[in-house]
């Protein structure tokens, strides 16, 4: 068997399955089971931005793969077929090649195109707006800063870079600034609810959630990245709230 | 009537469209986004209901997490998937976006008592919400095995 091909079978699971945002303890658990089915005993460490697996073949040959995963959103559907994958190897090892083959083709999986994310962005931004107490202009509103947001995190990133403080700060101060000209040209009247329901496509709520499950799963250190994260996102998300508000002041 | 329409019903109507939405973002495919969707209303509706009973609101949160955590965990057994995506875009109008925003209103306007006060009760809130939400599926993991073995 070609244990060089197996491990960059394992850690291309691994790699796929961080860059959809799973757990760190589901990282571990499918790689293991992984490469368990094809007979291996590996060892595997993940922590949010780093993957390692090593495995030793019965010629008593370590064999060891680093994988360094880049800053990445979310994607369930790819998370959903790379879980249903692993389920399926598991069950009846299909050879390497195939199942290499399988594992590219993943990267093709359903994607929906940008006027959707966009839409996506609004309907949260605009709905929001209405849950905290906005009226039908203030949903207009908030859906317009929602689609000034939503462009600047899916077009902006030749501009903002990949640092989530700055991204955060730039794409809440858009939005604010936005909702600030929106309510005194007369379109939108209630700031707040413009603001807030535009601040919620920026709250971490992925990292909240995942932070306590992953200390909860005894991966402390990746859950204190998380929690990390929580903190400086939502710090970024009320500087940038900030700037505008301070300027409205004296304008 | 009317109180049960504005009170209840719309905000967890707005609360569902708007995780919807969020979940287009995630790039949640198929029924998974209505799923998700219903789950946000759901959670909504237990957080309404848990305040009008005179509980404070971060006891609240804590209740509608776990209602989210075990409709999610739930819809997982069945479509088996794994759990996060629901969790996460249903949690989503209970995590303290405004809480945020007004913790940092107070400090710009230089209110230290209100800022403090705001900023320990949103953490308050975050916590309730992490923990509600970790402590379902921590139970349900420990009573599964169980459960399967008792039941065969």
């Amino acid at each position: 068997m070609d244990y060089d091909k197996l491990l960059n079978l394992g850690v291309e699971l691994g790699r796929r399955l961080m860059e959809s945002g799973a757990e760190i303890y589901r990282v571990e658990e499918s790689v293991e089971r992984l490469l368990k089915a094809y007979g291996l005993d590996p060892q595997i460490f993940a922590i949010p931005n780093c993957l390692i697996v090593s495995v030793t073949t019965p010629q008593g040959h370590p064999i060891t793969r680093m994988c360094r995963i880049p800053a990445h959103g979310t994607d369930i559907e790819l998370l959903e077929r790379c879980n249903e994958l692993c389920r399926r190897l598991c069950r009846d090892p299909a050879p390497v090649e195939e199942a290499e083959r399988m594992m590219e083709q993943l990267s093709n999986c359903r994607q929906f195109p940008s006027y959707v994310l966009l839409l996506g962005y609004m309907m949260t931004t605009g709905f929001f707006a209405l849950f905290f107490g906005g009226g039908f202009w203030d949903c207009i509103s908030a859906a317009l800063c929602g689609m000034a947001v939503g462009g600047c995190i899916l077009y902006g990133q030749w501009l903002t870079g990949s640092n989530i403080f700055f991204c955060t700060v730039v794409q809440a101060a858009v939005a604010a600034v936005l909702a600030l000209v929106l309510v005194r040209i007369g379109v939108g009247q209630n700031l707040e609810a413009i603001t807030i329901g535009t601040l919620m496509v920026l709250v971490p709520g992925r990292a909240l959630t995942n932070a306590m499950r992953e200390i909860m799963a005894g991966d402390i250190f990746s859950g204190l990245n998380r929690t990390a994260e929580v903190l400086l996102v939502a710090t970024a998300m009320a500087l940038g709230t900030a700037i505008p508000l301070v300027l409205g002041q004296y304008l | 009537m009317g109180e049960i329409m504005t009170g209840y019903i719309l905000p967890c109507l707005w609360a569902s469209l708007a995780c919807v939405g969020f979940g287009l973002v995630f790039n949640i495919q198929g029924v998974g986004v209505l799923i998700c969707g219903f789950g946000a209303g759901l959670g909504w509706l237990a957080y309404l209901l848990t305040v009008r009973l005179g509980m404070g609101d971060i006891f609240a949160a804590f209740l509608a997490a776990i209602v989210i955590g075990v409709y999610s965990e739930v819809m997982a057994r069945i479509r088996r998937c794994p759990v996060t995506g629901y969790l996460q875009v249903a949690l989503l109008p209970l995590v303290p976006g405004a809480g945020i925003y007004y913790t940092m209103q107070y400090c710009v306007e230089g209110e230290t008592q209100l800022f403090l006060s705001t900023l320990l009760h949103t953490f308050g809130f975050a916590a309730a919400l992490s923990v509600g939400a970790m402590l379902t599926t921590s139970v349900l993991r420990a009573l599964l095995p169980h459960l399967r073995r008792g039941g065969t």
